[in-house]
C-alpha cells in the first residue's frame, strides 16, 4: 500500500470494449469512479449497463482497453499478472450472487478458501474461519456443508470468506439477489457492520432497491457510464471517517 | 490448496470412481497380457534356464532353441572336452516319443536323457521324491504338468508308470521345473535309459552342457569353441535369448501388443475424458479460487495432485488384481511358470501415466484459459 490519501479506488476514463469490428461492443464508455476509505458504495443500473464489467475491471480481472485503475495508490496497469493476483489474493475480498462456495468443503473450510490459497496452515486457517463465522451468527453451522445451509446462511458464509483475510477492498455482485428481502435484508445489515472499516472499502453491485438504505454513496450506471452520484442514506444517519456526502468527489 | 483439489475430487464420487475404475482395468488388461507375453517368451528359454550347474550349452550350428534337436556326434563332446578352460562337458539327450499311462492316456513326451556319470542337467527341485533316483534304469521324473495329464486330479507322487514304445518307466518324482513352451510332459531319465527308446538313430547325444573353469570367462569360452568348426557354443542367457528372438519373431507378440496398446488407449481415453469432464465441470468453482487469487502454479500442481491420486489409487487396485488373478492362474500345473514381472508392473504404470499426462496437461490449459470475471455472470 503505497498511498495514505483516503482514496480506496480510483478509475479515470475506464473505457472496455468486447469483439472487434462489425462484433465490437462498447461496455464502458470513459467511467470515472471514486471509492473512498471506510466507504460502502453502491454501483446501480439496469442490466447490461457494464457494473459487473466494472467491478471485473477494478478487481484486475479484466484489462481496460483504455484508462487507469488504481487501488489505494497502486496502478494496476503497472502490475504484472502475477503480482496482480497476488495483490488480488492480499487485499480484496469478493461476494458472489451465487455464493460460489465448494460443495466439498464445509462453511468454515469455505471460508478460510483465501487463507489457504495465501499458504496458511489449513488448520490454523480454518480456526481463524470458524472463529469470523461465529461473529456472523454461524458459530453451530462451521461444520455444515453448503447443501446443509439456507441461502442467507450460505450467503454469511460467503461474506466471511470475503472478510477473513481482512482485505482492504471488498467487491460485492448482488448479494441478495438469490435472497428473499428479509435475508437480503440480514446480509445486508452483517455487510454494512461487519465489512465497513476505516480502512476498507466496499462495492456493492446491485439492484435490488430495498438495499439501497444501507448505502453511503450511490452510483448510478446506465450504457457504459456512471451518470449519477448520490449519497445515500446512511451517509446521512452514520457520517464516518474518510467519506461524507458533501466531499466526494463525484457528488 | 491441494488438500482442497483432493476434496472436490473425492466429492465428485461418480467421476472419481469411474476414473479409478477406468485406470484399474487398463492395468489389469495391460499387465495381465503383458504377463502371459512375458511368461510365453520365457517358456521357450525355461528348460534351457533350468540347467543350473551348466553355464554353456555347445549345439550344432542351426540349431537356434531348444525344441530344434540336431544329434551330435560323440567326437564333438570330445573336441569340447578338449577345450582349456572347461571344468566339464557332459551330454544331453533329447528325445520326442508317445507315452501312455496306467489308465490309458496318450501323450506326446519330450525325454531329457541325463548323463548318468555326472548327472549333469538334473532339475534342482523337486515336489516329490528325489532327482538323482532316475540312476536306476528304466525310471524318470515327470514334471507337475506332465503329471496332471497322464493321472488328471490326481495328487502328485511316485510310483506310478509311464509306458513308452513298449517299456515300462517308472516314475520316482515329481520335479518342479518351469513349464515348457510346448506344454508336453517332460520326463527327466538317465541317458542310458533314454538311449533304449531312441530307436534308429546313431548318435545319443542333443546338447553338449559344459561348465566353465574357476577364472575362465564363459563368453572367451564361447568364442574358442565356435572357433573349434561345427560347433556353436552360448552362454545359458545367450541361448535362452535366442530361443526367446526365434519364438519372439514369429508373430505372437504382436497380437499381444494390439491387446496391450489397446488397454492403453481405452484406458488413458477413458480417464483422460473423465478427468477433462471433471475439471470442466468445475470451470465456476476453480474461477472462483481463480478470482480470490489463487495462482496458476498452484492450479497446476491441485491437477497435478488429482491426476496422480488416481492414477496411483487405479494402479495399486489394477497391479493388486493382476497379481491376484495371476496368482489363482498359476496353481494350475500347465500354467505354473505365470508370473508378473516387477518392471511389467512398473512399465504399464507408467505408460498409462505418460499417456494420461496429456489429458492432465490438457485440462491445467484449459484452466489456465479460463477468464476468472465469468464467475459474476
Amino acid at each position: 500500500m503505497t498511498s495514505t490519501d483516503s482514496t480506496a479506488v480510483r478509475c479515470t476514463g475506464i473505457r472496455k470494449h468486447f469483439g472487434e469490428d462489425d462484433a465490437r461492443v462498447e461496455v464502458l464508455r470513459g467511467v470515472d469512479y471514486t471509492v473512498r476509505r471506510g466507504e460502502l458504495s453502491f454501483l446501480v443500473g439496469p442490466s447490461g449497463c457494464g457494473k459487473t464489467t466494472l467491478i471485473s475491471v477494478i478487481a484486475g480481472l479484466l484489462e481496460t482497453s483504455s484508462g487507469e485503475v488504481s487501488l489505494f495508490g497502486n496502478p494496476l496497469a503497472r502490475m504484472p499478472h502475477p503480482e496482480r493476483v497476488l495483490f488480488r489474493r492480499s487485499h480484496l475480498g469478493f461476494v458472489f450472487q451465487q455464493y460460489n462456495l465448494l460443495q466439498a468443503l464445509t462453511a468454515a473450510e469455505n471460508a478460510a478458501i483465501p487463507l489457504l490459497a495465501a499458504g496458511v496452515r489449513r488448520r490454523e486457517a480454518v480456526d481463524r474461519a470458524g472463529a469470523l463465522l461465529d461473529r456472523l451468527g454461524l458459530g453451530s453451522k462451521t461444520g455444515s456443508y453448503p447443501r446443509q445451509l439456507s441461502g442467507g446462511q450460505q450467503q454469511r458464509v460467503a461474506l466471511a470468506r470475503a472478510l477473513v483475510h481482512e482485505p482492504r477492498l471488498i467487491i460485492c455482485d448482488e448479494p441478495t439477489a438469490a435472497l428473499d428481502h428479509a435475508t437480503g435484508e440480514a446480509v445486508m445489515e452483517l455487510l454494512a457492520s461487519a465489512a465497513v472499516h476505516p480502512d476498507r472499502a466496499v462495492i456493492v453491485v446491485t439492484h435490488d432497491s430495498r438495499v439501497f438504505h444501507f448505502a453511503d454513496v450511490i452510483a448510478r450506471m446506465d450504457d457504459g457510464h456512471i451518470t449519477h452520484v448520490e449519497p445515500g442514506q446512511r451517509s446521512v444517519a452514520e457520517p464516518h471517517p474518510g467519506s461524507s456526502r458533501n466531499s466526494h468527489p463525484s457528488a | 490448496m491441494n488438500w482442497v483439489g483432493l476434496q472436490m475430487l473425492r466429492n465428485d464420487r461418480a467421476k472419481f470412481a469411474a476414473m479409478i475404475v477406468a485406470v484399474s482395468l487398463a492395468v489389469f488388461l495391460m499387465q495381465n497380457q503383458a504377463a502371459i507375453l512375458a511368461t510365453m517368451l520365457s517358456m521357450t528359454a525355461a528348460q534351457i534356464r533350468d540347467v543350473q550347474d551348466a553355464d554353456l550349452w555347445v549345439t550344432e550350428p542351426d540349431v537356434e532353441c531348444f525344441d530344434q534337436v540336431k544329434p551330435m556326434r560323440d567326437i564333438q563332446l570330445l573336441r569340447v572336452r578338449g577345450v582349456a578352460g572347461i571344468a566339464w562337458a557332459a551330454p544331453l539327450l533329447k528325445i520326442d516319443a508317445i507315452g501312455r499311462s496306467e489308465g490309458g492316456r496318450l501323450n506326446t513326451v519330450t525325454l531329457l536323457g541325463i548323463d548318468d556319470a555326472s548327472l549333469a542337467g538334473l532339475p534342482q527341485k523337486m515336489r516329490v521324491g528325489r532327482a538323482d533316483a532316475i540312476r536306476e534304469l528304466d525310471t524318470a521324473i515327470i514334471d507337475p504338468g506332465g503329471h496332471e495329464l497322464f493321472f488328471p486330479g490326481e495328487p502328485f507322487r511316485a510310483g506310478r508308470s509311464v509306458r513308452i514304445r513298449n517299456r515300462r518307466l517308472r516314475i520316482v518324482g515329481v520335479s518342479d521345473i518351469a513349464a515348457p513352451f510346448t506344454g508336453l510332459p517332460m520326463l527327466h531319465t538317465s541317458r542310458s535309459t533314454a538311449a533304449a527308446f531312441n530307436l534308429g538313430e546313431q548318435h545319443m547325444t542333443s546338447f553338449i552342457l559344459a561348465r566353465s573353469a574357476p577364472g575362465s570367462r564363459p563368453e572367451a569360452l564361447c568364442q574358442k569353441i565356435n572357433t573349434l568348426g561345427g560347433l556353436r557354443a552360448r552362454t545359458t542367457e545367450q541361448f535362452a535369448a535366442d530361443a526367446m528372438w526365434f519364438y519372439g519373431s514369429q508373430g505372437v507378440p504382436m497380437l499381444f501388443m494390439v491387446t496391450i496398446t489397446i488397454g492403453l488407449i481405452v484406458g488413458a481415453a477413458i480417464t483422460g475424458q473423465t478427468f477433462l469432464m471433471f475439471i470442466k465441470e468445475n470451470a465456476r468453482p476453480i474461477s472462483m479460487l481463480k478470482v480470490v487469487g489463487t495462482t496458476d502454479r498452484q492450479l497446476g500442481t491441485m491437477i497435478l495432485l488429482q491426476g496422480a491420486v488416481v492414477l496411483v489409487l487405479g494402479s495399486c487396485f489394477g497391479s493388486g488384481i493382476a497379481a491376484a488373478v495371476c496368482n489363482i492362474i498359476r496353481t494350475q500345473p500347465f500354467l505354473r511358470s505365470l508370473y508378473l514381472p516387477w518392471e511389467i508392473a512398473l512399465g504399464t504404470c507408467f505408460a498409462l501415466a505418460s499417456v494420461t499426462g496429456i489429458a492432465l496437461y490438457a485440462s491445467f490449459r484449459h484452466v489456465r484459459g479460463l477468464e476468472p470475471a465469468a464467475v459474476f455472470r
